[in-house]
């Protein structure tokens, strides 16, 4: 008896290999939008009036990996949350900006940051049990008339365990969070300790001797040098 | 072996438990054949040696008031291993076995003071603690949470030693898997306990919980496996409760939030 395909059983066949190479291809990478909250941090607020510039680039930040085994790792809402939620527990009152405004606006502060560099790690790759996330961001500062304050490197990194069963979208996701809190914990207390913004703060605050309150001694001292006192531990 | 100094107390504890069963599912006429033949090494599979060892330089019980507070948190600073955060929660639901203890979670505590105590903040002797407490900020949310001891874990679980192997074939008349695997666990862990009334170590525990497991497949795989893990939180949980047992508080209520 001859075999007979019909029309329909060839487009079920075509179906189904076409179902079959895009599950190949699938488990050929690995697509990550980065999912979860950075807590309000637990700081002394300076008594500064910050604008936060976190511009299209950042809040759409993904980071694409060709070679080998393909990656897309869509960081940007995380990173916006982030930056946005520590902002806030750093300065008196925060203004997110799109873009750098023009010089002689209302802020003190001008925050801009960007990523540099974005590094991903699996087990598969390292042959350790985790997974890791490094990222690199610059900060740049400028005082609120447009001056150039700092240009700080800040690197951030974040490590989950490998699980038995578990996805390595999921692993990495638990990273760039715990990478994400790692680099709100750099800013929230670094970050009065850069050279050149803590000597902005202290002409700052001995040209206004007002702040220089007891009740603001976690963030500046008597003498106006900004002291986050947790940070100088031995 | 129990041996007693003048003011502390050294407990070391060793137990073997096999507790280890075969995995769900349906085992095949001709696996039982094998199975019978088998049996000595299985029944020697799913076993995990521990052994706990304490140190307590207050041999009295730690004590614990109304309203007072201990939190188990994780170490997360080294760069090869990262204490499991399953293991810290196994280590918090086993305290809180104990009535008169609260056990505030992990996550929440680490929300709760962020950034002071993520892997890179996070104080490692008792006298960054000290110092971190002048912070008005963390004393005051730390007498608000009403956290009066703090327990640090420290160490991981890893595959020490694997041989064998077991491969699976599926055709059309149908599929099955054969060989055989072993894997060797172990678990090392070193809990610490600070008194933050005191700002002084009340005590460390320390565990090594060593389990082999073993997949036997022929046709359907049957696994036995050894709670290295479960066995290690089981023992280092059970020791650390015991320094708070007898604890005259009593109340009711044991986990936050």
């Amino acid at each position: 008896m001859p075999l007979t395909i019909t029309a329909s059983q060839h487009i079920a066949t075509r179906g189904l290999i076409l179902l079959l190479a895009m599950l190949l291809f699938a488990g050929c990478s690995t697509n990550v939008e980065v999912k979860g909250t950075i807590p309000v941090a637990l700081s002394h607020r300076l008594p500064l009036h910050a604008g936060l510039v976190l511009d299209p680039a950042l809040r759409s930040y993904t980071y694409t990996r060709e070679k080998g085994k393909k990656v897309s790792f869509d960081i940007g809402k995380a990173q916006t949350g982030m930056f946005s939620s520590v902002g806030g527990s750093m300065f008196d009152q925060v203004t997110i900006l799109e873009q750098l405004p023009k010089p002689g606006g209302d802020v003190d502060l001008l925050l801009y940051p960007s990523v540099e560099e974005i590094q991903l790690a699996t087990p598969f790759e390292t042959r350790l049990k985790v997974y890791e996330v490094w990222i690199k961001y610059n900060l740049r500062v400028f005082s609120g008339d447009g001056e150039p304050l700092s240009d700080w490197i800040m690197s951030a990194y974040g490590k989950t365990p490998s699980r038995f069963m578990s996805s390595d979208e999921g692993a990495l996701n638990q990273a760039a969070i715990v990478a994400l809190r790692d680099a709100g914990a750099r800013l929230v207390i670094e970050f009065p300790h850069i050279p050149e913004i803590k000597a902005w703060l202290a002409d700052r605050f001995r040209s206004e001797p007002t702040t220089t309150t007891t009740d603001k001694a976690g963030i500046v001292d008597a003498s106006g040098n900004p002291a986050i006192a947790v940070e100088a531990v031995p | 072996m129990n041996s007693n100094s003048h003011s502390s107390t050294l407990k070391i504890d060793t137990r073997i438990e096999c507790n280890g069963s075969p995995g769900r599912g349906a085992v095949p006429r001709l696996a039982s054949a094998a199975l019978s033949l088998l049996l000595p090494l299985l029944l020697l599979s799913g076993c995990t040696s521990t052994t706990v060892d304490e140190y307590n330089p207050n041999p009295s019980h730690l004590g614990i008031g109304t309203g007072e507070k201990v939190v188990v948190l994780g170490r997360r600073q080294a760069g090869r291993y990262e204490t499991e955060p399953e293991f810290i929660d196994c280590i918090r639901k086993n305290l809180t076995n104990n009535p008169s203890l609260t056990v505030v979670e992990e996550d929440y505590f680490l929300d709760s003071f962020y950034p002071w105590f993520e892997p890179r903040t996070a104080p490692l002797k008792l006298g960054r603690m000290r110092y971190m407490l002048t912070e008005d900020l963390i004393a005051e949310k730390m007498q608000a949470l009403g956290i009066r001891y703090m327990i640090w874990v420290d160490g991981n679980t890893e595959t020490t030693d694997s041989g064998g192997s077991v491969s699976c074939a599926l055709s059309p008349a149908g599929g099955g898997c054969f060989g055989f695997a072993s894997w060797e666990k172990t678990s090392t862990y070193e809990a610490i306990i600070w008194d933050l009334n005191k700002l002084a170590e009340s005590g460390r525990v320390m565990v090594d919980a060593k389990g082999e497991s073993y997949l036997l497949a022929i046709g359907a795989p049957i696994p036995f496996i050894a709670q290295v893990q479960g066995d290690a939180c089981k023992g280092i949980g059970n020791q650390l409760r015991g320094f708070f047992e007898d604890s005259k508080a009593a109340r009711g209520g044991n986990t936050k939030p």
